[in-house]
């Protein structure tokens, strides 16, 4: 029982346990607050990434791209682990707007919309067809002409509140896209006339996929006339094939069997004409194929992860201070639970009893405050930027919406178990010297 | 001297003090080294731009004519030291028959000579850098073809695992020819049935020299070209040369802001003389410095570089608990003491700055201990970060990300100022309470026989 008034006692009697509450709760509050909001960022940019890739990507960064796609397909579609097959064709491009004299470079990715949207999240980024992907290459104001989507940002400027401002119908412009069809030896094709293989599209959607650089570069055209501005031959070829698995498949088992299949499939054409351009082809989950985005994230989360270790170590001090204090002026309390019996082991457990409490109360106080503040994280920046025009991100140049303030359980449950152990950690020595505390010498007369 | 004598008695007895120097000097050293690397990125952010397109910017809305005679008016003036034109049109770059290896690149018609002058460009060629005289497209035995410069970025991808490149592979490149594309447009009718046509114009050339800029963006997508032929292939049926933009560097001491009235007031003459007073050309020309144009992501650069030391100036608010609760101790630990020397006559006030100074000393100690530590973390950030990748295989900075090859590493001394000044202070804030518990100590209660 005095394992339980003793700290209780301590804990309130002793001001000075505050100030150790104090700083775990300031730590907990902050950690909690900047974690949250960063884990929110990465795993919102992953979801994304995921989104716009399916599950796995079968493909090669040659932009002379595979033969026998198709049979590959079929393949894909037979299994049952797959829900969805999509191929793609994927090459830069230079494309201008009908009224401008000027070329931009963007990459132009041929899909089929309905067997892309099946395949990954691509349907569910359109504007104006979201509900009927079928028709997206089909522009509003005339269906018969040839439609392209293109990456909202190369069409619409994202405004302050990362919104965009968008018509009730895509606008009548067309958009002349240029390629350099390549052979299946990689040579191009058509050499030594003067006119490329260019076609005009007509604005029919946009699409907003949240990946700044997808957005801001790709512009999405029917499969066949990709294949035809981007691959010369007669042989069809594709550059990757994106394909998302059955619910209850996970993307790794799901790529595991991918992989299988395409070595029986690479097994079954190794005596194919064009067999060489399957060597260069990989099978990679969606992380694997967006890694060079999502690492570098990751990345960062862990090393601000590491940062804030450091200075929470402060934490860990302030509490070996505060029972160093507390115990140098209890060594009569101590002297006189061991005269009583109580072993070290015991007096060891009282404080550390007591870190466990003040961990529990900090970290609870920090964490019920870093809760509110992330609750409200998105209505302060609001009347911040209404009052001070003062943004976190400033939304014109980064493609971020709200403030992820979604706690994560995880988070939650890390944040508060490694404060605790912090408390603990700070208090070990501190118990170890009152342990060590003999009654003889701390209860003599000339020390009362 | 009692002051003095006690600080350092105290500093030798209770070693828990030296505790408080470290934190202090732990969280100094990490907003030196936030700061210092955010000022690093941001200078050389706005450096980039400077070596990239010189200090000011001229760019009309569409290509005009007659470009020497605008150089030679600019530099007639005491602001302008030099000016070079350039166009810059977007195209695919073949790099071999064989390997499908096509890049998208942008090109940049360029006069070398000039350019040298106006930018950092000699320095970042491989072969040229070192050579005397003004970098040039004219390689020996080449003839009449075609050379360019080309990225060293658009030849290869840098290692995996180091994000460097291997200039060795790059050189070898040095004298192959590869195909540029690339084309402008034209209307094939007058009126409502003009449709656009893509003239495609294909520029074979010899690579003459490469550039290692340490800039992703230049050293991955950029060729460069010499601007009249470039000119001639894209425009063949122009008279005279054009230029699409014209950089320019100012002389040594010129004021910015007097430069660009004398820019924009030369250029509206020369559009006057001698291109026809073209409205448009007067009305949407801009004419900007390289860091004004930088500007908006510097801004948001500053934003989250504040918000940053906001975040870690928070969490140092521990560190002021930290010494609050180690000078509580020492203060309640030697009460005696302090009723000793108030017995002796000194007053309340000097009792409390016995540890509001000690702990500004404590503060400057640490601070400068992590002024000192913050400066050899910044200056050595490349090798740590290259130790990092060693010892646990984690890159931590990739060009392709942050922009430049390597992490900037200056100091920010302005910022290591305010950071030491504020943890002084900070530090004496955090023992204010104690000393006026000090302070507030009556002698005759304490040195109380019983």
């Amino acid at each position: 029982m005095y394992k339980i008034i003793i700290p209780t006692r301590y804990l309130v009697k002793r001001r000075i346990t505050y100030f150790a509450v104090m700083a775990v709760a300031l730590c907990v509050f902050i950690v909690l607050v900047v974690m949250t909001v960063m884990t929110g960022l990465v795993t919102d940019f992953k979801q994304k990434n995921h989104r716009f890739a399916g599950d796995c990507v079968v493909g090669t960064k040659s932009l002379v791209g595979f033969a026998y796609y198709e049979d590959f397909v079929q393949w894909l579609e037979g299994a049952d682990f797959v829900e969805g097959v999509s191929p793609v064709i994927k090459s830069p491009a230079l494309i201008r707007r009908r009224s401008s004299e000027r070329n931009s470079r963007v990459e132009i990715m041929g899909v089929d919309p309905v067997r892309h949207s099946r395949a990954t999240g691509f349907g569910d980024t359109l504007y104006y067809h979201k509900d009927d992907v079928s028709k997206a290459f089909r522009p509003a104001y005339d269906p018969n002409l040839p439609g392209c989507i293109l990456g909202i940002d190369l069409e619409l400027q994202r405004g302050a509140r990362s919104t965009y401002a968008y018509q009730a119908s895509p606008a009548q412009v067309g958009y002349s896209i240029s390629c350099l069809p390549l052979t299946a030896k990689g040579a191009l094709a058509q050499a030594g006339t003067d006119v490329i293989d260019t076609k005009t599209f007509h604005y029919s959607d946009n699409s907003h996929s949240g990946l700044p650089r997808v957005d801001g570069s790709i512009v999405y055209v029917p499969f066949e006339q990709a294949q035809q501005l981007c691959m010369a031959g007669s042989e069809k070829r594709a550059s990757a094939i994106h394909i998302r698995f059955q619910p209850d498949i996970t993307p790794e088992e799901g790529c595991r069997r991918v992989a299988a299949l395409w070595q029986r499939f690479r097994r079954e054409k190794a005596g194919a004409a064009l067999a060489y351009l399957l060597e260069n082809v990989t099978v990679q989950s969606w992380k694997g194929y967006r890694r060079e985005s999502i690492a570098p994230m990751e990345q960062e989360q862990t090393v601000m992860g590491v940062m804030f270790g450091l200075v929470a170590i402060t934490t860990v001090f302030i509490v070996l201070v505060v029972f160093y204090m507390i115990i140098s002026h209890k060594s009569k309390d101590i002297g006189i639970l061991k005269s009583i019996g109580v072993s070290d082991f015991d007096v060891i457990e009282l404080f550390s009893g007591f870190a466990f409490l003040v961990g529990i109360l900090g970290s609870s106080i920090g964490l019920s405050a870093g809760w509110v503040f992330l609750v409200k994280i998105n209505r302060i920046e609001d009347w911040l930027f209404e009052r001070f025009g003062f943004q976190l991100w400033d939304r014109t140049i980064y493609a971020i919406g709200d403030i992820p303030n979604r706690v994560e359980p995880e988070v939650l449950v890390a944040i508060f178990l490694s404060a605790v152990a912090a408390c603990l950690a700070g208090a070990l020595l501190p118990s170890w010297q009152a342990a060590r505390q003999r009654p003889a010498e701390t209860l003599q007369v000339n020390q009362l | 001297m009692l002051k003095l004598f006690l600080w350092l008695r105290y500093l030798r007895k209770k070693k828990i003090v030296f505790l408080s120097i470290a934190a202090v000097a732990v969280s100094v050293s990490l907003l030196v080294v936030v700061a210092s690397l955010f000022t690093g990125f941001i200078n050389a952010f706005e450096r980039a731009a400077v070596e990239a397109i010189g200090d000011v910017v001229l760019y009309p809305p569409m290509r005009f004519a007659e470009y020497p005679l605008l150089i030679e008016r600019l530099e007639q003036t005491e602001t302008v030291e030099a000016a070079t034109a350039m166009t810059l049109v977007p195209g695919l770059l073949h790099l071999g028959a064989g390997t499908g290896n096509v890049r998208p690149v942008e090109i940049w018609g360029i006069e070398p000579g000039r350019r040298a002058k106006v930018t950092g460009f000699k320095r970042f060629l491989l072969e040229q850098k070192d050579a005397p005289g003004e970098p040039t497209f004219d390689t020996p035995g080449a003839g009449e073809k075609t050379a360019g410069f080309v990225g060293i970025g658009v030849l290869g991808e840098p290692d995996e695992k180091t994000d460097e490149y291997d200039p060795a592979i790059a050189e070898e490149m040095i004298g192959t020819q590869v195909v540029l594309t690339t084309g402008t447009a034209s209307q094939t009718e007058q009126g409502d049935a003009a449709r656009p046509q893509f003239n495609r114009r294909v520029v074979p050339f010899t690579i003459a020299d490469i550039l290692h800029t340490g800039v992703h963006q230049f050293d991955e997508g950029c060729v460069y070209l010499p601007i009249e032929k470039l000119n001639r292939t894209l425009y063949p049926d122009d008279e005279s040369p054009t230029a699409g933009q014209i950089l320019i560097k100012l002389a040594g001491e010129t004021e910015t802001d007097v430069a660009l009235a004398v820019i924009g007031g030369i250029w509206r003459s020369f559009v006057q003389d001698q291109l026809e007073s073209d409205p448009y050309l007067l009305q949407y020309t801009k004419i900007d410095t390289a860091k004004e144009l930088q500007r908006p992501y510097v801004a948001a650069y500053r934003k989250q570089m504040g918000i940053l030391l906001l975040i870690f100036g928070v969490v140092s608010i521990g560190v002021i608990l930290l010494i609050f609760c180690i000078f509580y101790m020492i203060v309640r630990l030697k009460q005696k003491d302090i009723a000793i020397i108030k017995s002796c006559g000194a007053t309340s006030r000097s009792v409390a700055f016995v540890f509001v100074g000690f702990g500004a000393c404590v503060g400057a100690a640490g601070s400068g201990v992590g002024a000192v530590l913050g400066y050899v973390i910044t200056k050595n950030v490349n090798t740590i970060e290259d130790w990092i990748r060693v010892i646990f295989g984690l890159k931590l900075w990739r060009s392709s990300v942050y922009f430049f090859t390597k992490i900037p590493n200056e100091m920010d001394w302005l910022w290591t100022g305010r950071i030491v000044f504020l943890a002084i202070i900070a530090a004496a804030i955090g023992t204010l309470i104690p000393a006026i518990v000090a302070a507030l100590t009556k002698p005759v209660e304490t040195l109380r026989y019983e």
